[in-house]
């Protein structure tokens, strides 16, 4: 295969589960929920795509119980801070701290080893040489922006990220609305679970895309689009440090920190002041104090 | 039959009765002022209206049909809508983004067409709104780059795009520059020549005057008389509402000025986005005087008050307390200076809202003694003394000092800062929007203690929107166009129209002034 066509497709594989994530991040945020369970909701998706293609004997078996766990773990964030209006960055590294512990359980109760599962042969077809869902992410990405932008569901949950103070006095539904975004974002994680590794669970395979595709949302301003370009970046520059690894001459673990470097510079020198939805963060009480 | 009466309405918080068996009305095709103190029950009885409180006791009745007002939705849903005071807009959407927010009609159908958010039949029918009630803005501007004028219009519009029949304003003019007002007053007319009714609250009897049909008075929680605007003067008003005559003059004695307490020197400033807020500003505050800062809000003056009060970064210039160079200190070694700040925006900069109005009082000083004993701990008992005395030489109506700041009304708010402020013994006072939503008794009293400050032999800077107000306290008087001064003028020279001249951006005055 040609390298140019090579690095072009293998960084579409390396990149599009941030990618997926980091359009699971807006979702959040955009309805003004922080999520940085991201990371362990993907740790427990990745299980389940594993273990639903072994249990039904088929790919789809498996989107099918990756989506679930990803709506129950996300539904788990989503009842924690916007129910119980818990501080939203302690509910995601619970749930981060968590998710370690649920895949292992699993894993040894269901598989009888803690850390892997066995390979899973029920993988998605491939399109051009690589997994399809890598391409799904095109399509994907679209809609997400068309929901956010073009309905009147997107409008909405936007709202409610901004002012929801406002939302509620128009008679929309803010708890109703931040529930949409933050389950949404789990079936995001179950996407990403689709590419990353749907042959074999192992744990701690996610290795911080989660945190990842939160610098790559940041970095592309809340938009859709933007989150994915910036994913794309960071895929990217990891894709070369894979493929070229070997013929540069620098110690293999500086090289391998480029993808993390780049997110860090990127975000400290490029994104400037970057502001998200006004009312991220802020667990919403009726009637203000 | 009236379009609205509520009757008996009865209100209790913890400690405050603030609504005492109220009874209202609204026809359709007037414009019904409420006019009282702050604490009064003004905006309880209008949020009992909009369903945002469930009174205790009685009832309302829209078009003689008794009915209940579950929430903000349900009001609407019955066609009353409220223009709050702090505006109920999503920053960074579009004008028409917040028209139609929650109001994305289905009209077809088809599930796609459904979800599908169609702006453009949205957009013909808000575009016909804006023309019949001269309510013309741009649809796709974001609402954040909107001055307030506009801001409030978005907000009339959102109520008329939902049907509204009674709209509610809540101290609407307060923000407003005076075209805008005129601009509003102009938008009362349109609206109730369509037969719609309008509520109006206002500290602003002249407004009221001016606008109202009807104008009905409450002081503590009850109605005192509802007269029709014939015959109606600003004296009587005044006096029903704080219940004993009002004089509504200060008397500002003539200036003696002394020594310079504030010098500024060439202040240049830009804002996030680079655009220039300050240029090369000069000025300077002798002790003994008010000088007043006049012109249209954003014109720099929220930034030269805090050049001053903090350190703010700015791109070149000086200022100077009394022959010190200041520029880099910060906030409190400014205040320990004796530099005392009353902010524009109490909430934001002035209160700690979920505080006790004690913790309040003493703020800016809750590190010093007799606050805080040898080793650190505070000194409860002292606090709550001072809190206590303070609230009483200050007239500050509240059910005690460990009352959290959001509970009172918004001029009493007002008052515990200019309390703190003023007890802090000051060289200079920095005074932002000092009487902004404050009505007619506790303004008069803050305008006696800006004066008796000046006579003290402190240094006033102040900054207002009001022109009535710049020209009663100051002693010289600085037009601020652009951030830059563009116009200065002793009291007793100034006119009203030529600084209104100057505030709307004039490079020369008329030379025969
Ligand atoms: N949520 C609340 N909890 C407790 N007390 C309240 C609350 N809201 C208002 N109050 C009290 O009820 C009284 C009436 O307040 P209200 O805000 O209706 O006055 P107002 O007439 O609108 O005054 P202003 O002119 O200052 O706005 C005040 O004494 C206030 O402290
Ligand atoms: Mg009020």
């Amino acid at each position: 295969m040609d390298v140019f066509f090579e690095f072009v497709v293998r960084g579409l594989v390396i990149s599009s589960p941030i990618a997926f994530a980091s359009l699971g991040g807006v979702f959040s945020e955009k309805c003004g929920i922080i999520n940085i369970a991201l990371e362990g909701i993907m740790l427990v998706t990745t299980f389940a795509i594993v273990w639903g293609a072994l249990s039904t004997g088929s790919f789809l078996g498996g989107l099918l119980f990756a989506i679930i766990a990803g709506v129950v773990m996300a539904g788990i964030h989503a009842v924690v801070t916007i129910t119980f209006k818990v501080d939203q960055i302690v509910s995601g590294v619970a749930i981060n701290l968590l998710a370690v512990g649920v895949g292992r359980f699993l894993s040894q109760n269901i598989y009888g080893q803690e850390t892997q599962s066995p390979f899973n042969t029920f993988v998605p077809p491939e399109f051009l040489g690589i997994n399809i869902m890598a391409w799904i992410l095109i399509p994907v990405t679209a809609l997400v922006w068309f929901v956010l932008f073009k309905t009147k569901f997107g409008l909405r949950l936007r709202s409610v990220g901004e002012n929801p103070e406002a939302a509620d006095t128009l008679g929309i539904n803010v708890i109703l609305m931040q529930y949409s975004g933050v389950l949404l974002s789990g079936v995001m994680c179950a996407l990403a679970a689709t590419v990353l590794f749907p042959s074999q669970w192992v744990t701690g395979m996610t290795g911080g895309r989660g945190y990842i595709a939160l610098a790559a949302m940041i970095f592309g301003r809340w938009h859709p689009v933007g989150a994915v370009a910036a994913s794309l970046l960071f895929g990217y520059a990891d894709t070369f440090r894979v493929m070229f690894e070997r013929q540069i001459p620098i110690p293999a673990q500086f090289v391998q920190m480029l993808p993390y470097v780049l997110a860090v510079v990127v975000l400290a020198l490029f994104v400037g002041r970057a502001y998200g939805p006004a009312a991220v963060g802020k667990p919403y009480r009726k009637g203000g104090e | 039959m009236p379009l609205l009466r509520m009757e008996n309405i009865t209100k209790v918080f913890p400690g405050v009765v603030a609504n005492d068996g109220v009874s209202f009305d609204l026809q359709a095709g007037e414009v019904h002022a409420l006019v009282g103190e702050n604490g009064a029950g003004k905006t309880t009885l209008m949020k009992i209206l909009y369903g945002l409180y469930g009174p205790d006791k009685g009832g309302i009745f829209i078009n003689g049909q008794e009915t209940s007002i579950s929430g903000p939705r349900n009001a609407i849903d019955q066609g009353i809508g409220m223009v709050h005071q702090h505006f109920m807009l999503v920053p960074v959407f579009s004008v028409l983004d917040n028209i139609i927010l929650g109001e994305e009609r289905e009209s077809t159908p088809k599930l796609l067409q459904r979800l599908y958010l169609d702006k453009r039949s949205l957009r013909a029918r808000i575009a016909e709104l804006m023309e019949r009630n001269h309510l013309e803005t741009d649809l796709d501007r974001p609402v954040r780059e909107l001055p307030v004028g506009v801001q409030q219009r978005v907000e009339i519009l959102k109520l008329l795009f939902r049907g509204a029949e009674v709209l509610v304003f809540d101290e609407p003019t307060a923000v407003l520059t005076p075209q805008e007002i005129e601009g509003l007053s102009r938008t009362f007319r349109e609206l109730t020549a369509q037969g719609k009714g309008i509520v109006f609250i206002s500290h602003k009897l002249d407004e009221v005057l001016q606008v109202a049909d009807r104008i009905t008075v409450i002081r503590r929680g009850k109605i005192i008389e509802t007269m029709p605007r014939e015959g109606a003067t600003k004296a009587k008003i005044a006096d029903l509402m704080v219940g004993k005559p009002v004089l509504l003059k200060v008397d500002n004695p003539q200036a003696e000025p002394k020594e310079e307490v504030l010098r500024v020197e060439h202040l240049t400033a830009a804002d996030d986005r680079g655009a220039m807020v300050l240029s090369d500003l000069s000025l300077a505050v002798h002790a003994g005087e008010i000088v007043g800062i006049a012109g249209v809000e954003g014109n720099g003056q929220t930034e030269l008050i805090r050049t001053i009060a903090e350190r703010e970064k700015i791109i070149s210039g000086e200022v100077y307390l009394k022959g010190e160079n200041i520029t880099s200190w910060d906030v409190r070694e400014r205040r320990e200076a004796g530099i005392a700040h009353i902010p524009e925006d109490r909430h934001r900069y002035g209160l700690l809202l979920s505080f006790s109005l004690a913790d309040n009082m003493v703020l800016g000083r809750h590190h010093r003694p007799p606050f805080v004993g040898p080793i650190g701990w505070r000194k409860t008992k002292a606090i709550r003394e001072f809190a206590r005395s303070t609230i009483a030489a200050y007239d500050i109506r509240t059910p005690g000092e460990t009352t959290p700041a959001h509970a009172l009304s918004g001029g009493n708010q007002q008052k515990v800062i200019i309390a703190r402020e003023m007890s802090a013994d000051p060289i200079l006072l920095l005074a932002s929007q000092p009487t902004r939503g404050v009505d007619i008794g506790a303004t008069e009293f803050i305008y006696k203690q800006i004066v008796e400050a000046k006579l003290q032999g402190r240094a006033v800077l102040l900054v207002s929107a009001d022109l009535d107000e710049i020209l009663s306290l100051s002693d010289r008087v600085c037009v601020m166009y652009k951030g830059k001064i563009v116009y200065e003028v002793a009291r007793d020279q100034a006119t009203k129209e030529q600084i209104g001249f100057y505030m709307m951006g004039a490079e020369h005055g008329d030379d025969n002034e």
